[in-house]
């Protein structure tokens, strides 16, 4: 008698132990999957719109600084209030601060018109790395520009065309920006270009700031001070984005570990329960098979094969159920937080891991109870009705 | 016959404790030789220690004195380990209540004694058919115990003894759940495939019409063993 045959048959035999026995396993691994998949997306979510263009805060102004004044051409058509682009060397005085690069992004309509300093390689709107197609810019570029692909498309632009905005500017580059680069432009020019083309010629003056922190445990740390030295400016984190997906599961990857490990210890004892149960139901047919020559080595291996195929079935269950629930909620984070979670997808490693703790559980929890099996006394057991 | 002996018990006592530390003597001093070959049968009423007899032959139970050497080697001292092997290589066991494994067939009954042996499946197979049809079962080998009658399942639990070839074929009760018939056929063969196999057999059974089958006859009675079987043994049976 093959073990597995015997371990089907058991299986079989004891429907309702066995249905109980794979359900704790499968909700302990989809459980596993959803949580740390949640937990992935939602750092996704609030790290990568930032991480992806290497800054880790967006420093921008919420009152007007003086002459500039409200009302003014520019603060209508800009994002937030212009400041001196100088201010960017009193914040990086910060102690925490390691570079700060300036943008001056201009609205009109649907469209969006980004300076940027070419120089800056790490931190930007956005980088080299993006090109697709032509060159980046460069520093004593003036009346040429890069433009997204998809701008490219739908306007039907190619390198060495024209693209019209206050001046006419050569496109010299298609740029591929992920939907998850919260700076997402349709047209990129140098930062002089556009404080020079822009009416009331915005010359020296920024709309924000990119900060990168020389540590990404003092972001926190760096946007405080930045706002206690410079009252009128707004900080945006990591954190901060965390915070626009209210009522979403806000856990980290370790809680969802944590969560995950002790709801498998929990579901290895409950297992082990069932399985000492099991065994005890058994207790007259183990006698038999030492009786007629079985030791306790095959006694065990055929408890810990009947759990292993329950941690199996529990294990291939909760992965597919885990991947359907992850979806889910990665759908959901990704609807209220845009498109940041299209890039997500489940991680067919975490499934393997799942089954693999599903498979341990089944392993463990066998083990625990052929410990009894093997402690029977073929004589007494025999006895027992 | 050979004069070999297959089983030698010395002074073989086994005491169990039972509630206020009252002692039973299950088994009282029992010596007795068995040789190559022979049929055995003890006869004896319900408590006599019959069972328990069996049981230490077979390294099931561990004797509180005295010594079991069977087929040259003395088990009363060997390791739960070792008594696996003895078992299983020397030691068919039938018993009264069949004990058939119920999620398996009469032929995967059969074969189970060999699973944990280095026997090719193949092998396995080939000898629990050969059992089953020496039992008249071979229509019967797919069925589950559930499915055969007492006398099949008994005729099984027998081939399932013989799986082995052990070299000494302890039977508790053979024919205690069947009728008187069927009893006869069991034991009928019994007998038969013993001296076809040649294997030793020791009996156990409150059935006097084993007499017909056997090579000797002992008496059992409060753990102690005798030779002369008294008369109303057999009145009451027959």
């Amino acid at each position: 008698m093959n073990p597995i045959t015997y371990a089907l048959r058991e299986i079989r035999r004891r429907r309702y132990r066995t249905a109980v026995n794979i359900a704790g396993i499968v909700i302990a691994i989809s459980t596993l999957i959803t949580l740390v998949m949640a937990a992935r997306g939602w750092e996704t979510c609030t790290t990568v719109p930032l991480n992806s263009i290497g800054t880790d805060i967006i420093l921008y102004y919420t009152a007007p600084l003086k002459p500039s004044g409200e009302g003014c051409y520019i603060v209508n058509h800009l994002f937030s209030y212009p400041f001196n682009q100088s201010m960017l060397n009193d914040f990086e005085s910060v102690h925490e601060v390691e570079r700060a690069v300036p943008i001056l992004m201009h609205r009109l309509r649907a469209m969006v018109f980004t300076g940027i300093d070419p120089s800056e390689t790490e931190t930007n709107a956005v980088l080299p790395s993006s090109i697709i197609e032509g060159r980046y810019l460069k520093p004593d570029d003036r009346y040429v520009a890069i433009i997204d692909k998809e701008y490219a498309a739908l306007m039907n632009l190619t390198l060495g065309s024209t693209v019209n905005y206050a001046a006419d500017f050569e496109v010299v580059g298609i740029v591929d920006v992920s939907a998850t680069n919260i700076m997402k432009s349709h047209i990129y020019v140098n930062l002089q270009a556009v404080q020079e083309v822009l009416p009331e010629q915005p010359i020296g003056l920024v709309n924000m700031a990119l900060i990168r922190t020389n540590s990404p445990d003092t972001v926190k740390q760096a946007a405080a001070v930045l706002e206690e030295r410079w009252p009128d400016t707004r900080t945006i984190t990591g954190s901060d984005l965390a915070e626009t997906a209210s009522g979403l599961i806000q856990i980290n990857e370790e809680t969802a570990w944590s969560i995950s490990i002790a709801l498998a210890v929990i579901t290895i004892l409950f297992t082990a329960k069932s399985q000492l149960g099991n065994v005890a139901e058994r207790t007259r047919e183990i006698g038999i098979l030492k009786a007629i020559g079985w030791s306790n080595g095959n006694v065990v291996n055929q408890i810990v094969t009947e759990s292993l195929m329950q941690g199996a079935i529990g294990g291939i269950l909760g992965c597919i159920l885990g991947y359907i629930f992850a979806s889910y909620v990665l759908f959901t984070i990704g609807g209220e937080l845009g498109g940041a979670l299209k890039f997500v997808s489940v991680d067919p490693v975490l499934l393997g891991v799942g089954l693999v703790i599903a498979l341990g559980s089944g392993v463990v929890a066998g083990l625990l109870a052929s410990v009894r099996a093997a402690r029977l006394e073929p004589v007494k057991a025999i006895r027992t009705i | 016959m050979s004069t070999k002996n297959v089983i030698e018990l010395s002074n073989l006592t086994k005491t169990y404790q039972r509630g206020n530390a009252s002692e039973v003597k299950a088994v009282d001093d029992v010596s007795l030789k068995v040789v190559d070959g022979e049929f055995l049968t003890i006869l004896g009423p319900s408590g006599s220690g019959k069972t328990t007899l069996l049981n230490l032959i077979g390294g099931l139970d561990k004797p509180s004195e005295g010594t079991v050497i069977l087929d040259g080697l003395d088990i009363s001292k060997l390791t739960e380990s070792e008594l696996v092997k003895v078992r299983r290589e020397k030691v068919g066991f039938v018993f009264q209540a069949f004990n058939l494994i119920p999620t398996f067939s009469a032929l995967e009954n059969v074969e189970a004694p060999l699973a944990p042996t280095k026997m090719p499946k193949n092998e396995r197979i080939e000898r629990s058919q050969e059992l089953l049809w020496l039992m008249g079962l071979k229509q019967r080998a797919d069925h589950l115990p559930a499915e055969l009658s007492a006398g099949e399942q008994q005729r099984v639990a027998i081939a399932r003894a013989f799986a082995n070839k052990p070299t000494v074929l302890l039977l508790d009760e053979p024919t205690g759940n069947l009728d008187t018939k069927s009893g006869k056929k069991i034991l009928e063969l019994c007998h038969r495939a013993s001296k076809e196999q040649g294997q030793t057999v020791v009996a156990v059974t409150h059935a006097t019409y084993i007499r017909r089958y056997t090579d000797c006859l002992l008496f059992m009675r409060d753990g102690k063993l005798f030779s002369q079987i008294p008369q109303e043994e057999f009145e009451e049976a027959e």
